[in-house]
């Protein structure tokens, strides 16, 4: 018997509509993601990487077909059901961060806690646990308009991980940031996948970032072109 | 951090904005606490007592009535005890600074509300020691700076002496401090005595007979039984409690609680389409970071709570702000102005302060938590 895959979208339909125009994004879109596996997504504008990404998300549901992650069919769930995944189940790496700039770092990692059961005390132990992971052990305390790109980035990273997630999607986590950050952070991703065995799901333009993957798919008018495994 | 916590960081991120809308909140409810103490104390009428009855002229309060109704109303069964009462109005020195005396029989106006007034023995021996002694309410006593054994001339506006004078001299015996912080004491008791002999017109009158009803007995049954006694004669009566009495006095003049209520209305509505127009324009430019919170996982329901939370610390801040100023001008300005910060307003306050931080959040909040994540993100 085959394991059934981590991540399983079947005969996924999206589209959208601009006034009276339907614009179809996925027709017939197949996907299988085991569990510890990395993939990087890659395309060119407009073939829908972001699209699929937010699906993943539960952020935009299917128009028809099955979205399933972990054994949890995201097609079948309400809006409130999708949240309360989304809390339990997924962390999110953005482009630009997206941290809350009146909260300093360990605020930030800490606001997916607030959604859980967890007591004050160990929230808090959690925060320095995942910030000393990303390499900012003693940096609680500042906040992001004082931090470097790389930085914010590993608080977003940290904030991602906090409720230790078995899934993490990443969208372009190094679009914005140099080289050398990038590597930091593609680093960091890869650790988070080898040792901890978290599945990554990355969306990218940059091949570079797309080579620390194991699996990379591209991505093309709503259909996966080419699949390329690491070395 | 928590939940409260996050909804207190939120308000502080533009902080002279939210304190500029504390400020309008505290504002409003400074003027809504210092209207409703004026309500609430105008002359005593927080204090005013719903068991005691006041049977005047049906004709009009100004009207006298005969001093032998005394005796048929204390013979009327349900009455406990009877007082009658003239009231001198006058200034001292300043025709504006107005002042009022009752003329009152001291024995039986200590025995029908001697407790409210605060009228001990002593004061009472004090008083009867000769016929022109008064005993002034500690709000007048402080407000004209009279202290005990002083001697004082009130010029009455209409109440002539059979001298032809209007000049009223009396000596302060001394100093009663109301039952309670919401008891009239902006004004003097004197002897009925006194005035009714030396007076030129109206001899063996009163203005009004002050009645407690004996335990058990409905005071609006009695008050109906006292008219029915006197329908059929000359002069026949209006009995109310005392509440009724002061306010329907006050009526006399205007509405002044319709006019109070116009004007917390009229601030509050002003208030909230402040807080409800910054508060929009301040979740606007937050869209983003509400699709941020929302792809972390916070539900709609806990986005709606946030922003409720938000404006209802800035209401629970500003507003405490108002109560607390409008209790310091009503320890303050109470005495002269008749203002009682009673425990009714502070609630009522507090039970505003609610409704309305709630009320305002409802809007911003409601589209906070319709936002879906895609269109969130478009905004950046």
């Amino acid at each position: 018997m085959t394991e059934r895959p981590y991540i399983a979208l079947k005969g996924v339909r999206k589209g959208y509509r601009l006034g009276e125009q339907a614009i179809p994004i996925f027709a017939d879109l197949n996907l299988d993601i085991p569990r510890g596996d990395f993939v990087a997504i890659m395309g060119p504008s407009g073939s829908g990487k972001s699209t699929l990404l937010n699906m993943l998300a539960g952020v935009e549901s299917a128009d028809a077909g099955e979205v399933s992650i972990g054994g949890a069919r995201l097609d079948l769930m309400g809006e409130a059901a999708r949240s309360a995944w989304r809390a339990g189940n997924m962390g999110i790496v953005f482009q630009f961060y997206n941290l809350l700039p009146m909260l300093n770092a360990a605020e930030n990692v800490e606001l997916p806690l607030l959604l859980r059961p967890i007591p004050a005390r160990e929230r808090r132990a959690r925060v320095e646990r995942v910030l000393d992971l990303v390499g900012l052990a003693g940096r609680g305390k500042q906040y992001p308009g004082l931090m470097s790109g790389g930085q914010q980035q590993r608080v977003g990273i940290a904030r991602a991980i906090a409720t230790d997630p078995d899934l993490l999607l990443c969208d372009e986590p190094t679009g914005d940031l140099d080289r050398a950050s990038a590597d930091d952070v593609l680093d960091m991703l890869r650790l988070l996948n080898r040792e901890l065995g978290k599945t990554i799901v990355m969306v990218t333009h940059d091949p570079r970032a797309a080579s620390h993957a194991q699996r990379t798919l591209h991505l093309d008018k709503g259909h996966f072109i080419e699949e390329r495994r690491a070395a | 951090m928590t939940f409260l916590g996050l909804a207190r960081r939120n308000a502080w991120r533009k902080p002279l904005r939210t304190l500029l809308l504390m400020f309008c909140v505290a504002v409003a409810f400074l003027i809504y606490g210092l209207t409703a103490s004026f309500l609430s104390g105008t002359q005593g009428a927080a204090g005013a007592s719903d068991d005691l009855l006041g049977v005047t002229n049906a004709a009009g309060r100004t009207l006298p009535l005969p001093m032998a109704y005394g005796a048929r109303i204390a013979a009327t069964p349900g009455v406990a005890s009877v007082a009658p009462m003239t009231r001198l109005r006058g200034y001292v020195g300043a025709p504006k600074n107005v002042v009022a005396v009752s003329a009152v029989d001291p024995a039986r106006i200590a025995d029908v509300n001697g407790r409210e007034f605060g009228l001990t023995p002593a004061l009472m021996s004090a008083l009867g020691q000769t016929r022109d002694r008064v005993l002034v309410g500690r709000a007048l006593a402080e407000a004209q700076g009279w202290s005990v054994g002083q001697s004082i001339t009130v010029t009455a506006f209409q109440m002539a002496k059979k001298d032809g004078g209007r000049d009223w001299r009396f000596e302060i015996a001394g100093i009663f401090d109301g039952e309670s912080a919401s008891t009239d004491t902006y004004f003097m008791l004197a002897s009925y005595d006194y005035i009714n002999t030396i007076r030129a017109r109206g001899e063996d009158t009163v203005d009004a007979f002050v009645v407690r009803p004996a335990a058990g007995v409905s005071a609006a049954t009695l008050a109906t039984r006292l008219d029915g006694l006197f329908a059929n004669s000359a002069a026949p009566t209006r009995t109310q409690s005392e509440k009724q009495f002061l306010e329907a006095f006050l009526r006399q003049y205007a509405d002044i609680g319709l006019i109070i209520d116009l004007v917390v209305g009229a601030a509050f509505v002003t208030l909230m389409m402040i807080v409800v127009n910054t508060m929009v324009f301040a979740m606007r430019e937050r869209t983003f970071e509400t699709g941020v919170l929302k792809t972390l996982g916070f539900s709609r329901r806990t986005i709606l709570a946030l922003v409720l939370g938000e404006t209802l610390f800035i209401f629970i801040v500003g507003g405490a702000l108002g109560l607390i100023l409008a209790k310091v001008g009503a320890i303050l300005g109470g005495p002269m102005l008749g203002l009682v910060f009673s425990m009714a307003v502070l609630v009522w306050g507090a039970a505003i302060i609610l409704a309305l931080g709630l009320i305002t959040g409802l809007i911003p909040a409601l589209n906070a938590m319709r936002t879906p994540i895609t269109a969130a993100f478009r905004t950046r």
